[in-house]
């Protein structure tokens, strides 16, 4: 993984001591409210309904094993014992102290960790595929790139007080079915991949995003290369910068600039900035790239082979072991190896909350089985992206006892949920029981297997931190008239050909709920043709099956 | 009575006087005053300063508006922050190419000096430092 430069470092310890000094003079009273919160939010600290929220950037969701356990010990001395994984691939701490924060950053410095841009109207934490770099079938690695903005956009000085918050992802080079980076829900969307020539370029899609009005990017430029990935970054950003809306916070988004403008119109705009830039601008730096690369130095793998019979034995003489083979472990680039994700999806516990104990048990096995890297997936479980295959059945055992082996990634349980109306104050409805009692009702792994892959996302209001809009099965937290009620959605995807869900109809109580998710799965289970998926047999037959069944007169 | 720093120094006294884009096409020997959204023209370059208003403290737009004058129109003059310029982030306008900057008397002149240079290197290039950081292990 990328390891910091002398500057990288100096860079967060200035920061560091550069917020020390702001909240000290905030508690001393000469620094208003209203202007410390745009300061502490550009360093990751967001006041939310009980506490202090502190949100930790894991850039691209990579992280040592080193630094995973100062995560843990920074949960333990600073907060309740547990973090929360985020759907940017972040670290959050729901309950530090808003006067500790410079300590809890200084400790994440000497690891070459920052909490800086990861709240407030900047660019955010760049997100990414979680098995980039070690994916079987991946030709060109997005990380460099992601990290080449991570730095472009660290503390610039014309984007950072943006109209809104501002996100990326950059998805690798892939079969074009490939998106685990959900790339058409961001204000910016890069594609890396290779022309004919072989050289790198990029497609790159903008005004995506969820939110109170979900959409899907619009591709505004396809094969830029390499050389001038920032010249046009630069160019949307100071579009957006000029003329997104600053007079309404819901309509301040990228997106609402881009259908204002329309895409074509917006496109103009950028190019015309482009043109302008492209030829002066020294932003674009391949040399620099190539020393950002270097510095990603690739583990040193063993010369294994593919272990397949060894495992197929005991996958036989083990039917939990295989469960989980089949479901949490992943095809690895080099032979011999697999890459794991480990759930963190167990029923009555809030989807991507991990306990102090588990951080340091999931840093061992990446020491012990692989090469110290940790990722953080977008819907909140832990990857370990390098794990040797005969060792998967030591992992297994352990994981189990952990709590972090549950077989159901990709099934209707691995739920994607925001925090929701137990912590949030944006919240209208409590996310994290809805989830649980789902879990509870679908609790037998052989209907979850037979029922295929489906994403259930859920939000505990229009700001779509669970990405709802964007779930197979997508719940929204809605308030009527007090009492906290769930809209559904159905057909939404956040892979390639992303759409959006549509709207099942009228909403439900919290206890409906799962009675609800019954009907919406008959349906899909006595229309299914063969090994169809839900999204497959949904976008065949169309949402009236569904609401005939879920609306139906009740005898 | 506001607070001024100019190349780096707290100033007592100023004569500069900045009049709105309508009354400068008149009087171009006079500074001019331009709001964040203002679209740059190219005779703004003759103005002897030119002040951009900030509405509020986290306007960026008036962070983009400098950039432009600087390296569009090539404006080589002083170019002045007022309005709500807030003494913690006095180093994205000094980065953006502005050269001065009034603020209200509540402000805190040894913040706002200070913080011009909370950073040695940024990763960027920028008005001020326009190559970018070459970095070294």
């Amino acid at each position: 993984m990328y390891r910091y430069t002398q500057h990288d470092q100096q860079f967060v310890e200035e920061r560091v001591a550069h917020y020390r000094d702001q909240t000290e003079r905030y508690l001393a009273g000469e620094l208003a409210e209203d202007e410390f919160l745009q300061l502490r939010l550009r360093n990751g600290l967001y006041v939310q309904r009980l506490a202090p929220m502190l949100r930790v950037a894991v850039p691209y969701g990579t992280l040592s094993s080193e630094q995973l356990r100062v995560l843990a010990r920074i949960a333990r001395d600073y907060d309740r014992g547990y973090g929360h994984l985020s759907t940017r691939q972040n670290m959050q701490y729901n309950w530090p102290e808003l006067a500790r924060v410079p300590d809890i950053l200084a400790e994440l410095a000497q690891v070459q960790m920052h909490a800086i841009q990861t709240s407030g109207n900047c660019i955010r934490n760049t997100t990414t595929d979680e098995f980039a770099g070690v994916a079987a079938g991946e030709t060109v690695d997005p990380r460099p790139y992601c990290e080449l903005i991570r730095q472009w956009s660290t503390v610039h000085p014309e984007f950072d007080w943006l109209p809104r918050k501002f996100k990326m992802a950059v998805k690798g080079s892939h079969s074009p079915s490939v998106d685990r980076a959900a790339i058409s829900v961001h204000d910016i969307g890069i594609a890396v991949k290779r022309n004919d020539a072989g050289d790198v370029v990029f497609d790159v899609y903008v005004g995506g995003g969820l939110g109170r009005t979900p959409v899907i990017g619009a591709l505004i430029r396809e094969n830029l290369p390499e050389p001038h990935l920032l010249t046009y970054l630069q160019a949307i950003l100071r579009v957006y910068n000029r003329y997104g809306r600053r007079d309404n916070k819901y309509k301040a988004r990228i997106k609402i600039l881009v259908r204002a403008m329309t895409a074509e119109g917006f496109k103009e705009r950028v190019d015309t900035e482009w043109e302008a830039i492209r030829e002066v601008s020294p932003e674009v730096n391949t040399e620099e790239l190539a020393r950002i690369s270097e510095r990603f130095e690739r583990p040193a793998y063993e010369s294994l082979s593919d272990q397949t019979e060894a495992l197929s034995a005991k996958r036989l003489a083990e039917p939990g072991f295989d469960r989980w083979m089949r479901h949490c472990v992943f095809e690895h680039q080099v032979p011999g190896y697999a890459s794991v994700m480990l759930s963190t999806k167990v029923t009555g516990i809030p989807p991507g909350d991990v306990t102090d104990q588990q951080m340091e048990a999931v840093a061992d096995w990446a020491d012990r089985f692989g090469h110290g890297e940790i990722r953080i997936s977008h819907q909140q479980n832990f990857v370990l992206p390098d794990v040797r295959q005969d060792a998967l059945e030591t992992l297994w055992k352990e994981a189990e006892l952990h709590g972090l082996a549950t077989p159901n990634i990709g099934l209707l349980t691995d739920i994607i949920c925001c925090p929701g109306g137990d912590y949030c104050s944006l919240a209208n409805a409590k996310s994290i029981p809805v989830a649980e009692a789902i879990q509870q009702k679908f609790d037998d792994y052989d209907d979850l297997y037979d029922l295929g892959p489906i994403d259930l996302n859920i939000s505990g209001c229009m700001n779509a931190c669970g990405h709802h809009h964007v779930g197979n099965i997508g719940i929204l937290g809605v308030d009527k008239k007090g009492a906290e009620f769930y809209q559904i959605s159905l057909g939404g995807n956040s892979h390639t050909d992303a759409t959006l869900g549509q709207i099942l109809g009228p909403s439900f109580s919290r206890e409906e709920v799962p009675e609800v998710m019954g009907k919406i799965l008959d349906v899909f289970v006595a229309n299914r043709n063969g090994e169809e998926t839900f999204l497959q047999c949904y976008r065949r037959i169309g949402i009236e099956p569904f609401k005939e069944r879920v609306y139906a007169a009740t005898h | 009575m506001p607070l001024l720093i100019k190349s780096g120094e707290s100033v007592t006294h100023d004569e500069q006087v900045f009049l709105p884009l309508e009354q400068w096409l008149e009087s171009r020997d006079q500074g001019l005053m331009l709001e964040v959204d203002d679209e740059p023209q190219a005779e703004f370059a003759e103005a002897p300063a030119i002040a951009v208003n900030f509405g509020a403290f986290n306007d960026g737009r008036g962070l983009s508006l400098a950039v432009l004058l600087r390296t569009r129109l090539n404006y080589t003059g002083d170019l002045r922050a007022v309005g709500d310029v807030h003494h913690d982030l006095v180093h994205y306008l000094v980065r953006c190419g502005y050269s001065s900057f009034e603020l209200d008397e509540r402000r805190d002149l040894n913040v706002a000096l200070k913080g011009a240079a909370i950073h040695a290197n940024y990763y960027q290039g920028s008005v001020k430092q326009p190559a970018p950081l070459k970095k070294v292990a």
